[in-house]
């Protein structure tokens, strides 16, 4: 670090120099008195030197909720979501998926959980109008192949289950173009993918939304139950690295997680998902939970009531599917009401 | 003029150079002046100027504090801090059972801490109380502005919009059951912009940005004055990876919470942090504990841990210099933090009881 650029004193610049202290990070992280020690200096000036540092790092980063509120630009405002191109349940997101931060979809196999994000990875490329980012997507298998048949059934469908935008524009986007799939089946793998990879994807601006699926299938058979410190360990690095990578790319990052018996009632406690008259909890438990700003559960009902607010211009095989998640989500309100009427009250 | 040496702001070798001198007070070394304590303790002329101006600025500092504390010297009775304290008033939390295991809501120049699985409402809360603290005087609030500081990227400005309007409204009724005129005029200037223009929002991705914040709130505070709620959102997520060296992490956690409790006494203002939860594994079965481990536990004044009973979110006071140990339980509606209670209770009858609850505490202060 060049530190005569820094509006300091002479007298502190060649302290730091002759201290050896090459970084801000090296400087936040030495108490005042331990800088005094190596620096030989004041404490006065020692008190300067991290408010100019500080000042240097923060510069004016200060926002007024108001400005975050009336923020109209389309790269930092908060209003702008990822449309998961189906009306119910964007009503209940309230428009879609925040843009940062980590959102999972948590539920039993055959819920649904794959069909909403391959939904979400043709969603994202539509045009900013139409609740898209114009923009690819990258999907992590890691455990299963991916499943591009699916893919191609709604790609084929797309004209049909997005009436409200034009034909012509639907036709312009090569859906299967700009899905970028990759398979990461223990780790380091993963931890490589997401550390290097994808970020490089990410800053070529090729992509804008990253899927997981699923996470659980990473930790299941690698860890023992005398493991845990290490997995709690695993979890928060990934969390941390897909954290940092969503708010620099402002990019949603969504995962799917499976989810575990609850043995007792406390442990369904602990997670804090309590959906009503269910007796699961998302895997993981509350290391991984932690990381989320957003937790989707999604169940299946068995009986094949259809409520009266089912959108009916979908057709052909994807209706049932379609139908099905709607419905889902209807019964997930209604069994949720009383806490996640906005959904943001989540986490 | 009998202040030592050695709590004079000099570098540590010069202070030691000094005493090995033989210098004892500071009255000694202005005596000496700059030519003699070059001599004396062997250092150049400017160095010892140097050192001179250093002790007459500390001395001139000195003298201006006495004569400002003149009044008020250090010494108080406990019936004076007692009296202090009840002046300066509650963040409430809108959440009427809430407040009175609090004693009456967020206590200001006091540190609270809130623990809680993810979910539970903790983020409600802090944005709960930023609207809350700006409350005008007139209805029983501290009229003040809030500093938002988030780690975790979880502050959703549509729901302070949504907490806001509701508090806003809240306080129309109030007003038009009492038709006061103190009321009317305060309602003028306390809408929904003005709420949100007092929320001073900062984004820190990492924990140096963190750190760098917190050392920038010192001034940040004296430009804005007005401030009495700083919410650090999140202390532990950027403190709960990649830290190899747990030793640093302690160090570095107990140096933040030393300039909060400057913060907070310095400014009269709360300070509201919120921490994640860890399983502890025991012999025979697994808590749930407050993360950043035992010695953070110290760092709070108010600990409240917030947690889940089948659906019902429960709030309990874990730790208080002043009030007992209690649980209560609360809800997390559209409009932000509230009591549970039955629902046939209209909006009017909330209005009406919690005002009489507000209005003899402060005839009693008077």
């Amino acid at each position: 670090m060049d530190w005569d650029q820094f509006d300091l004193n002479p007298k502190v610049i060649a302290a730091l120099k002759k201290a050896d202290i090459k970084s801000v990070k090296e400087i936040l992280n030495l108490s005042g008195a331990d800088l005094q020690r190596l620096m030989k200096l004041s404490s006065a000036d020692i008190q300067c030197l991290l408010k100019t540092v500080s000042h240097m790092l923060r510069r004016n980063s200060m926002l007024t909720a108001l400005q975050l509120y009336q923020d109209k630009d389309h790269r930092t405002s908060q209003h702008q979501k990822l449309s998961l191109g189906c009306s119910v349940l964007d009503n209940l997101l309230k428009g879609g998926i925040p843009l940062v931060g980590i959102t999972e979809v948590a539920g039993e196999s055959s819920a649904g959980k794959t069909q909403i994000s391959l939904q979400l990875c043709l969603c994202v490329q539509y045009p900013y109008k139409y609740g898209g980012l114009e923009s690819g997507a990258v999907y992590i298998c890691t455990e299963d192949v991916f499943p591009s048949k699916r893919l191609q059934q709604l790609i084929d469908q797309q004209h049909k289950l997005r009436a409200d935008v034009p034909a012509e524009v639907i036709q312009k986007i090569k859906f299967g173009n700009s899905i970028f799939v990759e398979h990461a089946a223990d780790l380091d793998t993963f931890h490589n993918c997401i550390t290097k990879r994808i970020s490089l994807l990410l800053t070529r601006g090729m992509v804008r939304l990253v899927v997981i699926d699923s996470i659980a299938a990473l930790f299941r058979c690698e860890f023992g139950a005398s493991d845990s410190v290490t997995k709690a360990r695993y979890l928060q690095t990934f969390g941390a690295q897909l954290h940092s990578l969503s708010s620099r790319f402002r990019t949603p990052i969504m995962c799917i997680n499976q989810v575990t018996d609850a043995v007792s009632e406390s442990e369904a406690a602990q997670c804090g998902c309590s959906v009503v008259g269910s007796r699961v909890s998302p895997a993981l438990g509350i290391t991984w939970a932690n990381q989320l700003l957003m937790r989707l559960m999604v169940s299946r009902t068995p009986q094949p009531e259809r409520p009266p607010g089912v959108v009916s211009h979908h057709t052909g095989s994807v209706r049932e599917m379609d139908a099905e998640i709607q419905k889902q989500c209807c019964d997930y309100i209604r069994s949720c009401q009383h806490c996640e009427r906005s959904l943001h009250t989540w986490i | 003029m009998q202040r030592d040496v050695g709590s004079v702001p000099l570098a540590p070798a010069l202070r030691a150079r000094l005493v090995s001198g033989g210098f004892q007070t500071v009255q000694e070394l202005l005596e000496t002046g700059p030519c003699g304590l070059s001599k004396e303790i062997g250092i150049s002329k400017e160095e010892a100027l140097e050192v001179l101006q250093v002790v007459r600025q500390e001395c001139h500092g000195d003298a201006e504090r006495t004569a400002a504390r003149s009044g008020a010297s250090r010494k108080c009775t406990a019936l004076e801090l007692l009296e202090e304290e009840q002046a300066q008033g509650f963040i409430i939390t809108f959440c009427s059972a809430l407040d009175n295991i609090l004693g009456g809501g967020v206590q200001l120049t006091k540190i609270t801490e809130v623990c809680g699985a993810p979910g539970v409402g903790k983020t409600q809360l802090c944005m709960q109380l930023a609207v809350d603290v700006q409350i005008p005087e007139c209805f029983g609030g501290v009229a003040g502005e809030a500093v938002f500081i988030d780690t975790e990227g979880s502050f959703i400005v549509d729901r302070v919009v949504d907490i806001a309007a509701a508090c806003v409204q809240h306080c129309h009724l109030i007003a038009e059951a009492h038709q006061e005129e103190d009321h009317l005029k305060a309602l003028e200037t306390f809408s929904v912009e003005s709420i949100l223009s007092h929320i001073y929002y900062f984004r820190c991705r990492d924990y140096i940005e963190l750190l760098a914040q917190v050392y920038l709130l010192p001034d940040f505070l004296l430009e804005h004055s007005k401030v009495r709620l700083v919410v650090v959102d999140g202390i532990a997520f950027p403190f709960r990876h990649d830290f190899e060296d747990l030793s640093l992490r302690t160090r570095l956690l107990n140096g933040l919470a030393q300039q909060l409790i400057i913060i907070a006494n310095d400014h009269k203002s709360a300070v509201v942090l919120t921490n994640q939860m860890t399983t502890r594994i025991g012999q025979s079965q697994s808590t749930l504990v407050p993360a950043l481990g035992e010695s953070w536990g110290h760092a709070a004044t108010v600990r409240l841990i917030f947690h889940w009973n089948n659906s019902q979110r429960l709030a309990t006071l874990y730790k208080s210099p002043s009030q007992k140990e209690s649980t209560v339980p609360y809800h997390i509606t559209s409009h932000g933090f509230r009591d549970v209670q039955p629902p046939a209770v209209t909006q009017h009858a909330e209005g009406a009881e919690m005002n009489p609850r507000k209005r003899p505490r402060r005839e009693e202060e008077k």
